[in-house]
């Protein structure tokens, strides 16, 4: 999922630099004080979960969370995101210092996406279709993802069906594994304490 | 204020480079010939890949293929800077090199294995009689008894303990924990 340093075309490069600078910017402004924590928490489980790795064939692919993160958080889940993959790229090398915006945008814009797809299904149910939409939401934002990692390097140059086509299939039991979690954690917080979601829309900053 | 130390944060650690990659990748002098490594941090090997090789001044010197064990053999002709590139897909990419000494060490003693041109003559002396066939078999055993070690190293440099996840949550904690901070106290002074 994390594209590496050398990988993509320097226009790509700065491209996704430039679209993950404006997207952080527009996050942290619609950051108010009461998401902050809320942030803070998603950012460490993303940068956690890339160490979940889930075994396919030969190879293994590892959970990314951007789902859930863009479902609580909305524009937020830019500044979080990026923080969570400058800490993996410096700690683990993972992806690359400069290819960190491509993979900002390539990570935090499905999460934006899926907040807008489904923040309204998941405030404005019982607890079971919310449940069901974040399932759908974290399903959808790994869909994203690796299409939007697939453009990338169709622009750099690839033949955008055939490395789509490997990075989604591939992606699949990833696919299904986040739709389970988004969905239970969200059935869990609709539960447990339905106001979660009204008292972390804060007060706009 | 946070905004606007977060671009910058952003804007300086941009254009360094990466200390290190998630696709693991080496080349070392094998006889007459280069031998090299690709693969993941995760052990899996590349099998089967393309690597195309370039000199310094970017002119493609030839091609090798991995084998199923993600080694290849690569005969030098010419005492220049090898660069070796595999692309591996889906955006992973492995990049390294052979410098021009080490090349021309090659290409200076093609039949006495894998021991750089000046040897010390202690060193040599109990290998007299041997024959060059000989050294080539004891090189190449040495060779395969080294493989294993070299993959052991590499996968112990990528593993990824403990200390290191907690430390990596300790700065999330404390960034967020900072912003916070801020963010409360304009709230505060407002």
């Amino acid at each position: 999922m994390h594209i590496v340093d050398g990988a993509l075309a320097n226009e790509v490069v700065i491209g996704g630099a430039a679209l993950a600078a404006g997207g952080i910017a527009l996050g942290l402004r619609r950051l108010p004080l009461e998401k902050i924590p809320a942030a803070g928490v998603l950012s460490a489980s993303f940068f956690v979960a890339s160490l979940i790795h889930v075994p396919i064939g030969p190879s293994s692919v590892h959970l990314i969370m951007n789902g859930l993160a863009g479902l609580i958080l909305g524009w937020a889940a830019f500044p979080a995101l990026f923080v969570g993959l400058l800490l993996q790229a410096v700690f683990f090398g993972f992806g690359g210092l400069t290819v960190l915006g491509v993979n900002t945008v390539n990570i935090a814009l499905p999460a934006v996406i899926v907040y807008y797809v489904c923040r309204r299904g998941v405030t404005r149910g019982t607890p079971l279709v919310a449940a069901i939409w974040a399932g759908f939401g974290g399903a959808l934002a790994i869909a994203l993802t690796t299409a939007l990692v697939g453009l990338s390097l169709m622009l750099s140059g690839d033949a955008f069906i055939p490395a789509a086509k490997l990075v989604f299939f591939a992606h699949i039991p990833v696919m299904v594994i986040e739709g389970l979690l988004s969905a239970a954690a969200i059935y869990l917080a609709a539960q447990v304490k339905p106001d979660l979601f009204d008292a972390m829309k804060g007060a706009p900053s | 204020m946070i905004r606007a130390l977060s671009i910058i944060l952003c804007l300086t650690l941009a254009p360094l480079p990466a200390a290190a990659h998630k696709v693991i990748a080496s080349a070392f002098p094998s006889g007459d010939a280069i031998e090299g490594e690709v693969g993941f941090s995760s052990g899996d090997m590349a099998a089967n890949l393309l690597v195309e090789v370039f000199d310094g001044a970017g002119t493609k010197l030839g091609e090798a293929m991995t084998d199923a064990d993600g080694f290849f053999t690569y005969v030098p002709t010419q005492p220049v800077r090898h660069i070796f590139r595999a692309d591996l897909g889906a955006g992973h990419v492995a990049e390294f090199e052979m410098a021009a000494e080490e090349v021309a060490a090659i290409l200076g003693n093609p039949a006495t294995g894998a021991a750089p041109a000046p040897t010390e003559p202690a060193a040599t002396a109990p290998l007299a009689g041997l024959s060059d066939a000989d050294r080539a078999a004891i090189a190449a055993i040495m060779r395969d008894e080294m493989r294993p070690l070299r993959r052991e190293v590499a996968a112990y440099r990528e593993h990824h303990d403990i200390q290191t996840v907690l430390g990596g949550i300790g700065y999330i904690a404390g960034l967020f924990g900072l912003g916070f901070y801020f963010a409360a106290r304009r709230r505060l002074a407002g």
